[in-house]
């Protein structure tokens, strides 16, 4: 198509018209938007291009390789499927608002320099937040307010890293960077938090579960993995990455055994599975970025289905805490059947899709030795397959019937979960079709026997403990709470702190204003006294003309002042 | 062509159409004619100017009061792009006092149009002035000119807000800006603004540190703390008037005044090696902090506005403090910037008092649906001044932040991105609130009775919120006009 | 009620079973298949009998037998942050 042109724009700048188109005409439109994009995307040759000059800097905003093609197909993939499950919408705001933020995001995979994906990256942050006010309850308000404040941090980081960066010689060029100089230290934090590293994560559990149904389903897709992409470009093989990694993987899981909000649920198994991409970021193979992107890939389909099924549950009985829930097989069987899919898809069950990404991860973990990680990972893994691939279906769809009875979800919502399900299916049957887009070339094979059968021992007997700790009663039962997690620091002693802070900035600045016009005025009367007609010191002074004037000035300014 | 030569158009011009709105006293059509005819023509003025040979000086004094002291113009890109900025803005916000004051039924509107061109022509005063004792004259005419625009509406509140604004801006520049001068012109021997400054060799260490502070603190239309209080005493001010003060010429004649002298009365490579703005630096970062605290604590959007700029202003400041070609043309472009953005929110501002009579942000609730393209357009415009991309105000900011890291002053990068997370919380949720809460009980009531503010009013403060985003892209075309005054 | 609900296979509590006893047999069969064939491992641990199978099943009892503990110190209200 079009020679250079970054098919980014066209979903930045398309869905500027959504608003003012009605019917079919704007559904036709809309999901033509990523399907352009994608064929611009398809034409577009490896290397850099699109250089644009912004001072005295030399900005290549569109650059192509291996790995971000490939995210930058899975991301078309993803804004086309959100697009479908948004159809039923009458607020047109969301379609383009999704839109536009899915172009942000695939702007930050296709940027060949840092500042390119700065702009991107800030934009993704204004954008999406609105996915999080479009719902329009005071909870969500103010959480998307603590989400856009963390995004904003996370780019004014990058800028600085950038600069400092650039100013320590490097080049601004979207590369491998070090994590020991300054700037890059500032810009591994800034990717940090939209990756949800250890205690940056709290933005994340926080705010997507207060996102509208279609809402959460997009943020879910692209800005944790345009992280994931940064990671893998300027930090592989990074050993402390490992470390991040593990933790994220296992913490969360906890939190989600005792979590009520199924969406926040899914939040946590969120974090869980960036674990795993930010450990194969950390030991940095071939083997183990292929693992990382392949995952990704994977991930954005089977947990936009899951969020998806969640989403539709939500619009479908107004209702998303386990404990309100349960039954809704009866109302909503798709739906239920493709919870299933997208539950057997992240538990990586053979022929499904984590199956043949995430393991790749653990290969190479284990190629390199690391018995430990090799370990935790093997415990998240029975871990997600406990609360997402369990928990969420048993606790929506079956348990004890809650009584509701609903329609089952929109057609649009179904075809996207059914297009998300294929998809899903098709990478775990014909895991082939997605390694050939991988950045490295692979002889992984995923389907031996004993992967199999070690897979399905670890997973029954997963399911195997679920059934034993519910039937005895052991199994915490779904409660309507909340559970403190990092966000508690700035939500209470943190606001806590801001308000005294407001509170005694502003009667200083008071104070200080009304003792400044007390001086002034005790100045000018004691000029008038001393310095006025009849003064002493107004006869003689001895300095030049000049001086002179000035006081003259001053002294009428301020006579004239004091009498007024 | 000769007669450009002649600066003094750029003062006579906007005089001119306050005499003919004068003249139209009783003919309101053809006084706000005359007004937009004369911004207009000023404008087209500028423009020429910009294709005039830059590398000449094409100075032009009008009257020497003594050997060296006189009142004089040149050319000099800074200053140009000053001119352009608030002869361009001066038509925009001209066309939106016709649909502000004409809304809210104002009265006195001769004497607003009068004052506001007699504003303006102290403004151009400024922009081009050669020499420190010219600015210094236009800057207390400018004062005074605004004076009966900030006063308005003769209520009482009207006098007090008025005399605090008189009161410090008066103040400041005699004690402050005048003795400043008079110390620079014994010192140096001459006021003529040259590029690389004119105190090299005449003084240092600690005189100069003085000379500076002096100086910045004389210079109270940049609003540094402690003498910030007029800019939201001059909120009583109808809100054109506002825009005026806030983007068109007050404050940003006060921060080009702070650049002006850091770069041709000292040179930036003299501040940096007296370090003559160790204070000054010190006292803008805090200001930019307080101020943006302080306008979080403010419910009245106006005030909350006011203490915004008191912050912006102090980035700019802070541009001219870290003595670094790249923070200082940051600096200059946060003028433009800046200007687009703020005025665009004062533009709203009165367009929601206009539609509403709504003065603060609380009673905004679900406004929104009433006012989309009003609240649309501030939005825009508080992301410019918050300063995240696609908006101007990211590129501006990107320099300061480049100018502090380059100079090793990492508190002041990490202040700026504190700066930044207040602005988000104080500018945005005015939008915020009136997309995406339930109406309040008012506004429910009012009902169908609400809707945007009159076109007059609605077209301006799109076409700024526009030239937001569209100064992002153009940018680069300031930036290399600009960059000679600060790489000489 | 006048239309008497259409009742669902998993509604009958026998049938829940037969699926938990499913569950078991499935689990028996897979155990014993770690006597038939030959792993292809990486660790040695991993050779033990039934590694997969036990330690998927310590894990997750360890996991919510450890979140149960931690409710104590995280749980709070609903109305604990003030916006809900």
């Amino acid at each position: 198509m079009i020679t250079n042109l970054n098919p980014a724009l066209i979903l930045v700048l398309g869905p500027l018209l959504i608003p003012v188109l009605k019917g079919n005409v704007r559904t036709v439109y809309t999901l033509l938007l990523p399907v352009l994009s994608f064929v611009q995307l398809y034409t577009l040759p490896a290397g850099s291009h699109a250089e644009v000059e912004v001072f005295d800097l030399t900005l290549m905003t569109l650059h192509m390789d291996r790995l971000s093609f490939m995210f930058a197909v899975i991301f078309h993939i993803a804004a086309f499927i959100a697009t479908v499950y948004s159809l039923h919408l009458r607020d047109s705001l969301q379609q383009a608002i999704g839109l536009v933020y899915a172009g942000c995001a695939l702007g930050v995979v296709l940027a060949g320099d840092l500042v390119t994906l700065f702009i991107y990256w800030e934009a993704a942050a204004v954008s999406s937040v609105f996915l999080i006010w479009a719902r329009r309850t005071p909870s969500s308000y103010r959480a998307g307010m603590r989400y856009l404040i963390i995004q904003v941090i996370s780019g004014f980081l990058l800028l600085a890293g950038i600069i400092l960066h650039a100013r320590a010689g490097g080049s601004i060029e979207f590369t491998r960077l070090d994590l020991n100089s300054p700037g890059g230290l500032l810009i591994f934090l800034a990717f940090g938090i939209k990756c949800a590293f250890p205690l940056l994560h709290s933005w994340l559990v926080d705010a997507y579960p207060e996102a509208t149904e279609t809402g959460t389903v997009v943020l879910s897709a692209f800005t944790t993995k345009m992280a994931v992409y940064a990671l893998a470009t300027a930090f592989p093989g990074t050993e402390i990455l490992i470390w991040i990694g593990l933790i994220m993987t296992a913490f969360p899981i906890f939190y989600a055994v005792i979590e009520n909000d199924l969406r926040r649920v899914l939040t946590y198994s969120m974090i869980n599975q960036l674990g795993f991409m930010v450990v194969g970021v950390g030991i940095g193979t071939e083997l183990a970025l292929n693992g990382t992107a392949a995952h990704a890939f994977a991930d954005i389909l089977f947990k936009g289905l899951l969020f998806m099924s969640m989403g539709a549950v939500l619009l479908r009985t107004g209702k998303i805490n386990g404990s309100d829930l349960g039954g809704l097989y009866k109302s909503m069987p798709y739906t239920t059947g493709f919870c299933i899919i997208g539950a057997a898809s992240i538990s990586a069950f053979p022929l499904f899709s984590a199956f043949v990404t995430k393991s790749m991860i653990m290969e190479a973990a284990a190629h390199e030795g690391l018995t430990l990680a090799w370990l935790v990972m093997l415990f998240a893994s029975a871990g997600v397959f406990h609360h997402a691939g369990i928990k969420i279906p048993f606790f929506a769809f079956f348990a004890h019937d809650s009584g509701i009875r609903c329609k089952e979800a929109p057609v649009s919502m179904l075809i996207a979960m059914a297009l998300a399900a294929a998809v899903s299916m098709c990478i775990g049957i014909f895991p082939q079709t997605l390694y050939a887009l991988l950045p490295y070339q692979t002889e992984y094979e995923p389907f031996t026997f004993t992967h199999v059968i070690t897979q399905l021992q670890l997973l029954l007997f997963s399911a195997l403990a679920f059934t034993w700790l519910l039937r005895q009663g052991i199994y915490p039962p779904e409660l309507h709470s909340v559970n403190i997690d990092a966000d508690w620091l700035y939500r209470k002693p943190g606001a806590w702190l801001a308000r005294q802070t407001l509170k005694s900035v502003a009667s200083g600045e008071k104070g200080i204003f009304i003792s400044i016009k007390k001086l002034s005025f005790e100045a000018a009367a004691r000029l008038h006294r001393h310095h006025g007609p009849q003064g002493l010191l107004a006869k003689t002074w001895p300095t030049g003309s000049m001086v002179l004037w000035v006081a003259f000035l001053l002294g009428v300014y301020l006579i004239f002042y004091y009498l007024y | 062509m000769q007669f450009l030569e002649h600066l003094e158009l750029a003062i006579l011009i906007p005089l001119l159409g306050g005499i003919f709105v004068l003249a139209f006293h009783s003919r309101p059509r053809l006084r706000e004619a005359s007004s937009i005819l004369a911004g207009v023509l000023l404008f087209l003025y500028i423009t020429q100017l910009l294709g005039l040979d830059p590398a000449q000086d094409h100075l032009r004094t009008l009257l020497e009061i003594s050997p060296g002291l006189s009142i004089a113009f040149h050319l000099e890109p800074l200053g140009l792009v000053f001119a352009l900025l608030a002869s361009g803005l001066w038509v925009i916000t001209t066309v939106y006092s016709i649909g502000y004051l004409n809304g809210n039924a104002e009265k006195n509107q001769t004497r607003f149009y009068l004052f506001f061109a007699m504003s303006i022509a102290s403004a151009m005063g400024i922009a081009l002035a050669a020499n420190l004792f010219t600015l210094f004259i236009f800057y207390e005419t400018l004062t005074l000119c605004t004076y009966p625009l900030v006063t308005h509406k003769q209520t009482s509140e009207a006098q007090s807000g008025g005399r605090i604004y008189l009161g410090v801006l008066l103040g400041t520049s005699i004690m402050f800006f005048l003795s400043a001068l008079v110390i620079t012109w014994i010192q140096a021997g001459t006021l003529d603004f040259v590029s690389g400054g004119i105190l090299e060799g005449k003084l240092g260490g600690t005189a100069s540190v003085l000379l500076f502070t002096l100086f910045m603190l004389g210079i109270g239309k940049a609003a540094l703390m402690p003498f910030h209080r007029w800019l939201p005493a001059a909120m009583v001010a109808p809100t054109p008037v506002s825009a005026l003060l806030h983007a068109v010429a007050v404050v940003k004649a006060g921060v080009f005044s702070v650049l002006k002298i850091s770069v041709y009365v000292f040179g930036i490579d003299f501040i940096a090696e007296q370090d003559a703005s160790v204070w000054v630096l010190w006292l803008a970062v805090a200001t930019m902090l307080i101020a943006s605290v302080i306008a979080l604590s403010k419910d009245n959007l106006k005030a909350r506005l006011a203490y915004s700029t008191i912050s912006q202003l102090s980035y700019i400041v802070i541009g001219a403090a870290l003595a670094w070609p790249a923070a200082a043309l940051g600096g200059a472009l946060h003028i433009v910037t800046h200007a687009f953005g703020k005025i665009t929110l004062f533009f709203c501002a009165g367009a929601i008092y206009t539609a509403t009579k709504c003065t603060h942000v609380s009673q905004f609730n679900g406004l929104g649906h009433k006012m989309p393209f009003t609240f649309a357009a501030y939005l825009l415009g508080a992301l410019s001044v918050i300063g995240l991309p696609p908006f101007a105000g990211s590129w501006s900011k990107w320099l300061l932040v480049e100018g502090s890291a380059s100079t090793q002053h990492y508190i002041v990068l990490g202040a700026f991105g504190l700066s930044t997370l207040l602005n988000c919380a104080y500018l945005l949720p005015v939008a915020l609130r009136a997309f995406f809460k339930p109406p309040s009980p008012d506004v429910a009531a009012a009902g169908p009775g609400i809707r945007e503010a009159p076109l007059a009013c609605l077209i301006p403060l799109c076409a700024t919120a526009a030239g937001t985003v569209l100064l992002f892209f153009y940018i680069q075309p300031l930036y290399d006009f600009l960059y000679p005054v600060f790489n000489p | 009620m006048n239309t008497p609900e259409k009742r669902y296979w998993l509604d009958k509590s026998g049938n829940v079973n037969r699926l938990v006893y499913g569950l078991y047999a499935l689990c028996t069969v897979l155990i014993l298949l770690d006597f038939l064939y030959h792993k292809h491992t990486n660790f040695p641990f991993e050779n033990w009998f039934g590694f997969f199978a036990w330690f998927g099943f310590i894990a997750c009892v360890a996991l919510v037998l450890l979140a149960k503990q931690m409710r104590k110190i995280v749980k709070r209200n609903e109305e604990y942050y003030g916006d809900h």
